[in-house]
């Protein structure tokens, strides 16, 4: 979860929401590039942030569009974001099962790259009626709204500070796009 | 025959383990088209990690014995090719055989050189013999050895991570002249003029590489091989007992000779003191 | 152990990988190719685990070459990556996944010259200069500090010395010869490889 490092946040405004991340793909300590994407347009008002191991973050991606596409082909309709919230942590949970067949605990060590994929979502978008909705879910799906803030990746102790003092309800979409900012490049100086 | 009772197939395995049923699609396919052969393995899940674990040290008494102390050496110079083997085998600090040929005579054109596990060697060898055999009915021309060569790194690659043991050089003559190459278990498959496998190969590539020399005439060459491997064996405990020189040319391999290393020790300790001229 | 360096210019890409070849602490080999031509206009540097980088850069650059026979025209830097990728991801989580680093140097005739790292966990990123191994270390700085985007063949070689000159002198690691391809609106050309005397007598 450490290796490629990632910083993702997602906020609650005044009938909108925001969504940031940091653009670093390192390796360890080393900075390979720092335009990597890891927020993705999902919808016209949905977006999917993936913080976690970045080959699983650029594989999901791919399965989730696949997914994303049979969804709106068969619905003839775009998704919501709830919905897609347990499109995603269903596609998660498929893998955990993969990961208790092993006989032994050192089995699982010897080949733990068969195990789930090592990304914490984040989603963040706006219902049919314009209702703003944020959730997160760990690497196996277990998924957790929220109507304020919620925060993935490395650093997530540092972001859960930056947004219990700067965040307040029902900020209007500037104030929240600097809100949401500021968030991350403070607690982004040691990534 | 430890496990006769209930021997299972290395491949019926493969095919029934959960796991593997589980991620058969996801197998390679650039792994999965080599040829594989019907071993009877133990009867466990993982036969990988079952075989780790008696090679771990701490079940020193119940350890599968491998052939691993070895040095042997071929190169590359204007008269063909040069490959020299010592002949000892040991478990453990166990000296099993001073007798051992590390020398497998694949052809009368291709040589194989044995380190590492003395069965998968002469195994996986006889395998490639059989393969240049069939390589000939079926061309009506003697295989290349580059392309030989490959034939065993692509079958060695095949159970890589499952426990194979081996380090070989292949030398042979081709149509593109002498050939010599590097193969392990690893599926690692190296083109070369000089190598050295074995526990004693960092003693024979500091003789070898002092005084190779693409220029040298036969009976020099053929005494480099004898002396690197001499001094390999005097150095590492784990190489010893004969010396054997091997010499390939146009017309096939020779074998040269095969000398005591107590008998080269006496040779060359009263040489080290004739002056240098 | 192994090094592998890459940088995009505005008209060209260039790549380098060491020619070492080394087993425990035996070096076997220091003539050896770890740049593979997968297409007229893409070149792949490869380095990882013995035996799995030679199986799967074949395996990829013999792909590549059948897509072209099927298609009638071949890939694109960017698809090839993705192809890449996904072989690599697809192995990844099976008992045999290939433990292999590489980089992908391409011109594209839309988007001009393109540089793709890839890992053996197969992340992927679209570079301007990327390096693989110890040698990243000292090299990436070295691109940082002096990389133009409009640097000629000449300035994006001397770029790369620069890079190994400092490998030779910093790393404990001994990788003498460096092989060196450019990939231009042309195709891939060799370069003169670079060695501890090329790089003595300036």
């Amino acid at each position: 979860m450490d290796y490629n490092g990632a910083a993702l946040v997602a906020m609650v405004g005044k009938e909108c929401v925001a969504i940031a991340s940091d653009t670093r793909l390192g390796v360890q300590f080393q900075t390979v590039s720092t335009k990597f994407q890891k927020i993705f347009q999902m919808g016209k008002r949905l977006m999917l942030g993936l913080a976690g191991l970045a080959t699983d973050v650029q594989t999901m991606k791919e399965r989730i569009d696949f997914r994303l596409k049979l969804y709106t082909l068969r619905e003839n309709r775009e998704i919501k974001p709830k919905a897609f919230m347990n499109l995603v942590s269903s596609m998660l949970y498929e893998k955990r099962l993969q990961t208790t067949f092993y006989t032994s605990f050192a089995l699982f060590l010897l080949f733990s790259r068969f195990g789930p994929y090592f990304i914490n979502p984040v989603i963040a978008g706006l219902d049919n009626e314009g209702k703003p909705f944020i959730s997160t879910a760990d690497l196996i799906g277990c998924s957790t709204e929220s109507t304020s803030f919620v925060v993935s990746g490395t650093c997530s102790e540092n972001l859960y500070g930056m947004c219990e003092s700067l965040w307040e309800p029902d900020l209007v979409p500037f104030k929240l796009f600097f809100t949401a900012g500021i968030v991350e490049v403070v607690s982004n100086v040691h990534v | 025959m430890l496990f006769s009772e209930k021997t299972r197939t290395l491949d019926s395995i493969l095919n029934a383990d959960p796991v593997d049923s589980l991620f058969s699609d996801l197998l390679p396919t650039a792994n999965n088209n080599l040829a594989r052969h019907n071993f009877e393995v133990a009867p466990v899940k993982e036969a990988t990690s079952f075989v780790k674990k008696w090679n771990n040290s701490c079940h020193e008494n119940l350890k599968i014995k491998f052939n691993h102390g070895t040095t042997t050496l071929g190169f590359i110079y204007q008269g063909g090719v040069i490959v020299a083997v010592d002949s000892r085998a040991t478990a453990g600090s166990y000296i099993a055989s001073q007798t051992v040929k590390k020398v497998i005579e694949i052809n009368p054109y291709l040589l194989g050189t044995m380190a590492g596990g003395a069965a998968d060697c002469s195994f996986w060898e006889r395998q490639l013999a059989l393969q240049c055999r069939l390589h000939e009915l079926r061309n009506k021309d003697r295989i290349s050895v580059a392309a030989a060569s490959k034939v065993l790194a692509n079958m060695v690659y095949s159970y890589k991570g499952m426990g194979l043991s081996m380090g070989t050089m292949l030398a042979g003559w081709d149509k593109r002249g002498p050939g010599l190459y590097y193969v392990d278990n690893d599926g690692t498959r190296l083109k070369g003029k000089l190598f050295s496998v074995g526990s004693g190969s960092t003693y024979a590539y500091g003789v070898l590489d002092a005084e190779y020399d693409n220029e040298l005439h036969d009976e020099a060459a053929r005494e480099l091989g004898r002396r690197a491997i001499y001094h390999a064996a005097h150095r590492d405990a784990m190489s010893g007992g004969f010396v054997s020189v091997y010499h390939v040319k146009e017309d096939g391999w020779e074998f040269v000779s095969r000398t005591d290393v107590a008998e080269l020790h006496s040779i060359y300790k009263t040489d080290q003191f004739l002056p240098v001229s | 152990m192994d090094c592998l360096i890459g940088i995009k210019f505005n008209d060209f890409a260039i790549v380098a990988a060491d020619m070492t070849n080394a087993h425990s602490i035996i070096v076997m080999k220091t003539d050896e190719n770890k740049l593979y031509k997968l297409s007229n206009k893409l070149a792949m540097a490869i380095s990882g685990e013995q035996g799995d980088t030679i199986q799967f850069a074949e395996y990829i650059a013999k792909n590549v070459q059948l897509y072209k026979m099927r298609n009638n025209y071949e890939l694109s830097p960017k698809e090839a990556s993705h192809f890449t990728r996904r072989i690599l991801a697809d192995n990844l989580r099976t008992r045999t996944p290939y433990h292999v680093n590489l980089l992908l140097a391409g011109y594209d005739n839309q988007d001009g010259p393109q540089l793709y790292y890839m890992d053996y966990l197969a992340s992927v990123a679209s570079v301007d200069y990327a390096a693989h191994g110890y040698g990243g270390y000292f090299s990436l700085s070295i691109m940082d500090r002096h990389y133009l985007p409009t640097m000629t063949r000449e300035q994006g070689y001397d770029l790369l010395k620069k890079c190994v000159k400092e490998v030779h002198k910093r790393l404990i690691v001994n990788l003498p010869n460096f092989k060196v391809q450019v990939v231009d609106k042309d195709g891939v050309h060799d370069m003169p490889t670079i060695t501890i005397d090329s790089l003595k007598n300036e």
